[in-house]
């Protein structure tokens, strides 16, 4: 254990390097841009005297506290133990923990979410930890701005950290590990205007999950591994905002996901073994990031098939319909299963190496793969799904199908139905084996940086900077 | 005697319920042992009575505000601590999901003491359906899911919580033609199509038996004789003069891993057109409220059902 932790120390110093390559800034507070320009929105972070609220020294619990805030006010706690679940109504306010790895927040395995964060903006969640949880570490729903900032997620439920029907995100410098669904998820937004970077996820179900969220959501410089699947967005009908389009996925590190005693999701089980896997996701872009050791794909384009259907697919002239507008669309429930394809989507620049089926693949279930409109182009690998994958699929001109064999060593995603049926089963999330709870790097100046609300406008990424990152071990 | 939704909600509430549940007053209208006398009085179709919502619900979710519970399968008992109170083995078989003590000598006051299936713990609460056969062989549930939320174009800021012990009952155990959809219904995992009689389901995404509660309340008695008075559903988003409480519209479901070919299925309670579903609120009331407070009266998706195999 002891030379995990030390991995883990050293993982979490290249990550910040990382971050300081694509950044100047180091500290969260002065990271988002905008966060000094809209005073209207927190007039609290020009005014360092805005109300700070301590726990326990103020009040006994954190909830107290929360239901004591004003807009603008910093939460400050003290480190401890904390057995709440604690709901958060109040707009525009800061919960900090003093320190990242000593303020616990413990679900003992009856509370559901150690923050629930519901219908309110601009809140912000800082340096410290969330356990043993039934459903989720961390969780924004409904919210306009939100983010959260120097957090460690473990042993929960359902999700690590986790935002719902939410815009405007900025999830960073945040671990989490050991969910059954996804260490991270933005789900349902269109468009999302969220970031999650600088962040660890690792033995969930899967590392990062969105369904039916996208546009200007960025996945940058962050670590996806040892999760049964890493990062893996998808489309489906049975919640709304489909499909799932425009995600941003680039510089991270994506290693091991073929994690075989973590609890997991039925949907785990189907897309173990995947790096990154866009499952009936359309218009994303994969770029920059080092994708080794898996028993699938580095990086794979599959369909995603829904039995059991809630609404029909949109055509591709209603991509790019807001989620809002989405909302009060009748739904349309089709008599058969859908078959969501991946489409449109660009993989470039990639470094894939020992990902055993295929490095880059794309796979359909009946539809020919040169109407997908996926490219792959400049990638670094080995072997792809089908053989001869950038000849065939270039990106900047239509695909074409005399382009080449489009069928020799098709992906057959079809038999990953009955892989899943033999997958190791899912372990009891209570009691799976996790690597030791590291010890994390914190938020600087944690007792005195004043509060900065969350957001709307994430942080602008600056995506060409961004190169592909280097092993850490 | 009639019960104000106040008492309902205070440390009262737990003498009154028990009385509701468990005694044998004879003077006591709300008792729920002389509601099974009462039978005859009954009308034809006491489902009928309570009405029915505009349309079926279903749909994806995350439009409207709601909260959700999943409960694994806890016990198979031929109880009803409704409509047979103190009387063990007088029911057909049902399945139970959540309070794992629940059985025909509930009380309010034990179930709150009984531990729960729901993956959230302070689901106390007491849900349960007949059992569903397959050949004569009983088939054991995977789990439960209880979404509750506003009803149909219900102003959620109206609704409030069920009293404490309230017990209500949705579909018709005597059914023998289809019920509506709209209030009991088979379908497939969490697709939105419903069925009258269960469908062939493929493999994966289970059958399921769903089951719509009234969403009106009268405001006054937690049960009554035949289990069906003081419940209504709600239509064009208004409850009826009558029944003027806006409560959540708990709509029940019974997931099983069966798949495939639905000849020889059958429920405890008669053929596949028998599907109902009972419930007695036994809610860590003060968590209900909070709900209902945070997710219904704001709109906000609380949860969704999730993909969790099991544990």
């Amino acid at each position: 254990m002891k030379l995990f932790r030390a991995l883990i120390g050293v993982s979490v110093l290249s990550v910040s390097m990382i971050a300081c390559g694509s950044g100047d800034e180091t500290n969260t507070s002065t990271e988002a841009p905008t966060s000094e320009a809209p005073s209207s929105e927190a007039p609290s972070t020009e005014a360092p005297t805005a109300g700070v609220l301590n726990v326990p020294a103020d009040y006994a619990t954190i909830q107290e506290a929360v239901d004591a805030a004003a807009e603008g006010d910093l939460i400050l706690i003290a480190p401890g133990t904390y057995n709440e679940a604690v709901q958060v109504t109040t707009n525009n306010i800061v919960i900090r923990g003093v320190d990242r790895n000593t303020v616990i927040m413990d679900g003992n395995f009856e509370l559901d979410n150690g923050f629930r964060v519901v219908g309110a903006s601009g809140v912000a969640i800082e340096n410290m930890t969330a356990m043993n949880y039934t459903k989720n570490g961390f969780f924004w729903t409904g919210s306009t701005g939100y983010r959260g900032s120097y957090l460690t997620a473990w042993r929960n439920g359902d999700y690590g950290i986790y935002a719902f029907d939410s815009v405007g995100g900025l999830l960073e410098n945040s671990y989490a590990a050991g969910s059954p669904d996804a260490g991270f998820y933005i789900g349902q937004c269109y468009p999302c205007d969220a970031v999650i970077r600088n962040v660890i996820a690792e033995h969930n179900g899967l590392g990062y999950s969105g369904t039916n969220s996208g546009g200007n959501l960025v996945i940058v410089n962050s670590v996806f591994r040892n999760n049964r699947a890493g990062i893996v967005p998808n489309s489906g009908s049975y919640e709304l905002c489909y499909p799932q389009r425009k995600t941003t996925i680039v510089g991270n590190l994506v290693y091991s996901n073929n994690q075989p005693d973590t609890p997991a999701i039925d949907v785990a089980l189907l897309a173990m073994g995947n790096g990154i896997l866009s499952a009936g996701g359309v218009q994303n872009i994969i770029e920059r990031n080092r994708v080794w050791n898996h028993n699938k794909t580095g990086i794979g384009l599959v369909p995603f098939l829904e039995e059991d259907a809630n609404d029909a697919i949109p055509s591709k002239d209603a991509w790019g319909t807001d989620c809002a507008t989405q909302k009060l669309q009748a739904p349309v429930v089709p008599d058969g299963p859908l078959l969501w394809d991946s489409q449109d989507t660009e993989v470039r620049g990639n470094v894939l190496e020992d990902n055993r089926r295929a490095d880059i693949a794309v796979g359909s279930a009946g539809t020919n793969l040169w109407e997908l409109g996926n490219c792959f182009e400049g990638n670094t690998f080995t072997t792809s799904a089908p053989l001869e994958l950038e000849t065939l699929a270039p990106c900047g001109s239509p695909l074409s199908e005399t382009a080449g064999d489009w069928l020799a060593g098709d992906l057959n995603v079809i038999t990953w139905l009955v892989d899943a049926e033999t997958a190791p089963p899912s372990v009891d999330w209570k009691t799976a084996n996790l690597p030791e709870m590291p010890q994390l790097e914190g938020m600087p100046d944690a007792a005195t940086a004043p509060a900065v609300p969350a957001s709307a406008t994430p942080p602008t990424i600056d995506l060409a900077a961004i190169t592909v990152p280097d092993k850490m071990d | 005697m009639t019960t104000p939704i106040r008492r309902a909600t205070s440390a009262l509430l737990v003498g009154s319920v028990f009385v509701v549940l468990a005694t044998a007053c004879a003077a006591d209208p709300t008792n729920v042992r002389e509601a099974e006398h009462d039978r005859s009085s009954m009308p034809v179709d006491p489902a009928a009575v309570m009405g029915a919502p505009d349309r079926p619900i279903a749909g994806p979710q995350g439009a409207v505000g709601q909260f959700v519970v999943e409960c694994p399968y806890s016990h198979a008992l031929p109880d009803d601590p409704i409509v047979y109170p103190g009387e063990p083995g007088a029911s057909h078989m049902h399945v139970f999901f959540g309070n794992t003590g629940a059985d025909a000598n509930s009380t309010l006051q034990s179930l709150l003491l009984d531990g729960t299936t729901c993956e959230q713990a302070l689901d106390t609460a007491s849900y349960w359906a007949p059992a569903l056969y397959h050949d004569d062989v009983m088939l054991i549930p995977e789990k439960s899911v209880a979404y509750y939320r506003a009803g149909l174009d219900v102003d959620p800021t109206k609704v409030v919580a069920f009293p404490a012990g309230m017990a209500m009952i949705a579909g018709e155990p005597m059914a023998v033609e289809p019920q509506p959809t709209s209030v009991v219904a088979w379908s497939c995992g969490n697709g939105a199509m419903r069925w009258e009689t269960p469908p062939s389901c493929p493999s994966g995404r289970g059958l399921r038996l769903d089951v719509t509660f009234p969403d009106c309340w009268d405001g006054e008695h937690l049960d009554v004789p035949g289990h069906r008075e003081h419940m209504r559903y709600s239509s064009t988003g208004e409850c009826p003069s009558t029944h003027p409480v806006h409560v959540p519209q708990l709509i029940f479901s019974v997931a099983y891993s069966f798949s495939g070919d639905p000849t020889g299925l059958k429920l405890a309670s008669g053929g596949v057109l028998s599907g109902h579903a009972d419930f007695v609120n036994s809610w860590d009331q003060d968590k209900l409220e909070d709900e209902v407070t945070f997710c219904l009266h704001r709109d906000v998706v609380c949860g969704v059902t999730s993909g969790r195999v099991s544990g």
